[in-house]
C-alpha cells in the first residue's frame, strides 16, 4: 500500500454542520508511505473516528477513503482480515488487550497468525520498554502504562504499509514515551512505513513531515 | 489455536451443553431406533419370510336382485385387470358344476350334509403340504378348508353345545364320503381335510380335480368367472380402489391383514421417528440459543480478534470443532444404543415368531450420518452467520 486518500470525508454526525474548520474533514488529505503525520485535536473532534475509518472498523462516514485507488468501504471482511495481518497495523487508543492472557501471550496471539518477529525479538522489546518482568504477569494486574506498551509490541508484530497510533503515550513517561518512539521509528524506518500518531496535546517527539489539524 | 480456545472457552456452560446432549442423544437414539426397527421388521411383512403373506384381493361383482343370476365377470375383463400395473398375478376361482353330498360316520350314526367346491389356481393357495395333490383317476381328494370353519366350531359352537374342541391334527384324521352327482353319472370318494387357509374363505380342491370333475359330471362348458383372486403389488396404491369402483367390483377381506399391519407398522414408526424429531429439534433449539449466548458473552474478544487479523472462520473454529466433537459423540452413543436395543427385540422376535432376522446396524448408521451430517452443517452455519455479523459490524 503507497498511499492513503480521504476525498471530502466527514463523520455522519458532523455533515450537517458548516462550520468545521479542518485540515482532515471536507477536504483531500493524502497519507503517503514512508512520511510521519501527527493528527493533533481537541476531544470530540472525531479523532478516534478518523482511526476507526482509516482501520475499518466504522463506516459511519460521507466522502471517500482509498488505499492506493481502492475504495475502501466495498472491501469484504477477509480482505480486511489480509490488510490487518500484511499492511495496517494500529495501537488502539482503548488497546483492545485481552484481559485473561498474559502479556506475552497477548502478543503471541498476533504474532501466531503473521509469524513476524521471534519469540527472542518480542523479549527484547518487552525489557527495552522496562517490562521484561511482567511478560507472564496477566494483563489486567498490569498498569495502563504497562499496557500501552504491550499493545505497541503487539502492533509491531506484523508488516506493514502504515502504522496507526492513536494517542500512544497518553499513560507515558518522557522516558519512556522516548523509548517507544525509538522502537517505532527504528521499524518503521527498517519497513519503509507511513506513521499516523493522533494526540490530544501530549505527542511523541519526532520530525513530523506533516501535522494536520482536525 | 491454544490462545484461542483459552480466551473462548470462558463462558461455555457446560449445563447448557449437556442438556443438549442428553436431549440430542435421547432425540438421535430414538429417530434411529425407529428407523432400525422398520428396516428390520419390514422383511418380516414383505420379504422373502413373510410372517402375515403378501397383499391378496379376492374380488366380485355384487349380487343385484334376489334370484338373479350370479354376476360374471367376463374373459375380456380378466384379461384388462391382468394388464393393471398394479396387478403381479392373477388367479380365477373355479366353481363346482355338480352336486356334491359329503357325509362322517361318527359313532355309527351317518351325517351327511349338502356342499360345493372351490378351486384356485395352486400358486395363490397358503397352505403348505405335501398331501395337496390329485391326479385324474385317484378316489382320495385333498380339501382345504378356512381357518375360520374350525375356530367357530372350537370357540363358538364346542362351548355352548358342551362338545369336545377339536384340533388339526385330529380333524385331518377325520375321513370324508363325498357322493359326486352330475351328468348321468354318481360317484363316491374319499376326502381328507389336508389344511387350514386364512386367506381363501371357501372349501378347496385341488384345480386339476376340479377341472376333471367339471368336463365329466357336467355338460355345461361355459368357463365364465364369478370370483377372482389378486395379487397386489403393493397394497397402499390407491389406484386398486380406485379401479375396483369404477369397473364395478367388490372386494373381499380388504384390506387384509398384511397390508392392515403394514400400516399399523407405519404409522407406529412415524410416531416414533416424530418424537425424536422433537426432541432433536429441542436440543437444536438448545444448542442455537446457547451459542447464541456464548457468543454474546464473548462478543467483545470475538471483535478484538478480528480487528487484529483474525479471519472469521478461524476464530469460530473452538465452536465449530465443540459442536462437531458433541454431533459425532452423540452419533456414536446413539448408534451404540440402537445395536443393544436391536438385539433385544431382534431376541424377542426370534422367540415370538420362531423368524431369524439378519441383525444388520446398517439402516441406523446410514440414518445417523445423515442426520449428524444435516445438525452439524445447521450448527455450523448459525455460528459462522453470528461470527460473521459481529465482524461486519466492526469492518
Amino acid at each position: 500500500m503507497k498511499e492513503i486518500r480521504l476525498n471530502s470525508v466527514v463523520p455522519e454526525i458532523f455533515a450537517n454542520r458548516n462550520d468545521i474548520v479542518s485540515d482532515v474533514w471536507h477536504t483531500d488529505v493524502v497519507f503517503e508511505r514512508g512520511k510521519h503525520y501527527l493528527v493533533e485535536a481537541s476531544s470530540g473532534t472525531g479523532k478516534s473516528s478518523l482511526c476507526s475509518y482509516l482501520y475499518g472498523q466504522r463506516g459511519d462516514y460521507r466522502g471517500v477513503i482509498s488505499f492506493d485507488k481502492e475504495v475502501i468501504s466495498k472491501l469484504n471482511i477477509n480482505q480486511w482480515c489480509n490488510i490487518r495481518q500484511e499492511a495496517l497495523s494500529i495501537l488502539f487508543q482503548d488497546l483492545r488487550l485481552f484481559g485473561e492472557l498474559t502479556a506475552l501471550e497477548n502478543v503471541t496471539i498476533k504474532n501466531r497468525i503473521t509469524h513476524h518477529r521471534s519469540e527472542k525479538q518480542i523479549v527484547a522489546w518487552f525489557e527495552e520498554l522496562g517490562i521484561g518482568d511482567k511478560l507472564n504477569a496477566r494483563i489486567d494486574r498490569m498498569s495502563y502504562g504497562q499496557q500501552q506498551r504491550v499493545a505497541l509490541i503487539r502492533a509491531l508484530c506484523q508488516p506493514f504499509d502504515f502504522i496507526i497510533l492513536d494517542e500512544p503515550i497518553s499513560h507515558l513517561d518522557d522516558k519512556n514515551s522516548d523509548i517507544m518512539r525509538d522502537i517505532v521509528l527504528r521499524e518503521a524506518n527498517s519497513l519503509g512505513a507511513g506513521i499516523i500518531a493522533t494526540s490530544i496535546g501530549k505527542h511523541m517527539n519526532m520530525d513530523y513531515d506533516k501535522i494536520l489539524r482536525l | 489455536m491454544r490462545l484461542i480456545w483459552k480466551l473462548l472457552r470462558k463462558h461455555i456452560s457446560v449445563f447448557e451443553l449437556a442438556i443438549f446432549f442428553v436431549v440430542n442423544l435421547i432425540g438421535m437414539a430414538v429417530i434411529l431406533a425407529g428407523v432400525q426397527i422398520y428396516s428390520d421388521i419390514r422383511p418380516m411383512l414383505t420379504g422373502s419370510q413373510p410372517l402375515i403373506g403378501n397383499d391378496y384381493m379376492i374380488i366380485s361383482r355384487p349380487i343385484e336382485r334376489v334370484g338373479g343370476k350370479t354376476p360374471k365377470i367376463t374373459t375380456e375383463e380378466i384379461e384388462a385387470l391382468r394388464n393393471e400395473e398394479f396387478v403381479s398375478r392373477l388367479g380365477v376361482f373355479a366353481s363346482s358344476k355338480y352336486r356334491v353330498d359329503a357325509g362322517i360316520e361318527f359313532k355309527g350314526n351317518k351325517l351327511s350334509t349338502m356342499m360345493f367346491f372351490e378351486a384356485v389356481p395352486d400358486e395363490f393357495i397358503d397352505v403348505d403340504t405335501q398331501d395337496w395333490h390329485y391326479e385324474v383317476g385317484d378316489n382320495t381328494i385333498p380339501i382345504i378348508i378356512p381357518r375360520n370353519y374350525l375356530n367357530l366350531y372350537n370357540f363358538g359352537f364346542s362351548q355352548t353345545q358342551s362338545l369336545p374342541n377339536i384340533t388339526d391334527e385330529m380333524i385331518k384324521r377325520v375321513e370324508l364320503d363325498v357322493r359326486i352327482t352330475g351328468g348321468g353319472r354318481r360317484d363316491h370318494y374319499n376326502a381328507y381335510i389336508v389344511g387350514f387357509s386364512d386367506r381363501l374363505n371357501t372349501i378347496l380342491v385341488p384345480m386339476t380335480f376340479m377341472e376333471w370333475a367339471n368336463s365329466y359330471y357336467s355338460n355345461d362348458d361355459t368357463s365364465d368367472a364369478t370370483r377372482l383372486i389378486i395379487e397386489l403389488q403393493n397394497p397402499s396404491d390407491p389406484k386398486v380402489v380406485e379401479y375396483m369402483s369404477e369397473h364395478g367390483y367388490i372386494a373381499e377381506d380388504r384390506p387384509s391383514e398384511s397390508s392392515k399391519a403394514m400400516f399399523l407398522l407405519k404409522v407406529c414408526i412415524a410416531i416414533i421417528i416424530g418424537i425424536g424429531m422433537i426432541f432433536s429439534l429441542l436440543s437444536i433449539i438448545i444448542l442455537t440459543l446457547s451459542i447464541y449466548l456464548l457468543l454474546q458473552k464473548n462478543i467483545h474478544k470475538l471483535e478484538n480478534l478480528v480487528l487484529i487479523g483474525y479471519k472469521p472462520i478461524y476464530v469460530a473454529m473452538p465452536y465449530i470443532l465443540m459442536t462437531v466433537i458433541l454431533n459425532v459423540t452423540i452419533f456414536v452413543m446413539s448408534v451404540i444404543a440402537v445395536a443393544f436395543a436391536q438385539h433385544l427385540y431382534m431376541g424377542y422376535i426370534e422367540e415370538t415368531f420362531g423368524v431369524v432376522l439378519s441383525a444388520s446396524p446398517a439402516a441406523s448408521i446410514v440414518a445417523g450420518v445423515l442426520f449428524t451430517i444435516a445438525i452439524t452443517l445447521f450448527n455450523l452455519s448459525v455460528i459462522y452467520r453470528k461470527i460473521t455479523d459481529i465482524s461486519k459490524k466492526r469492518c
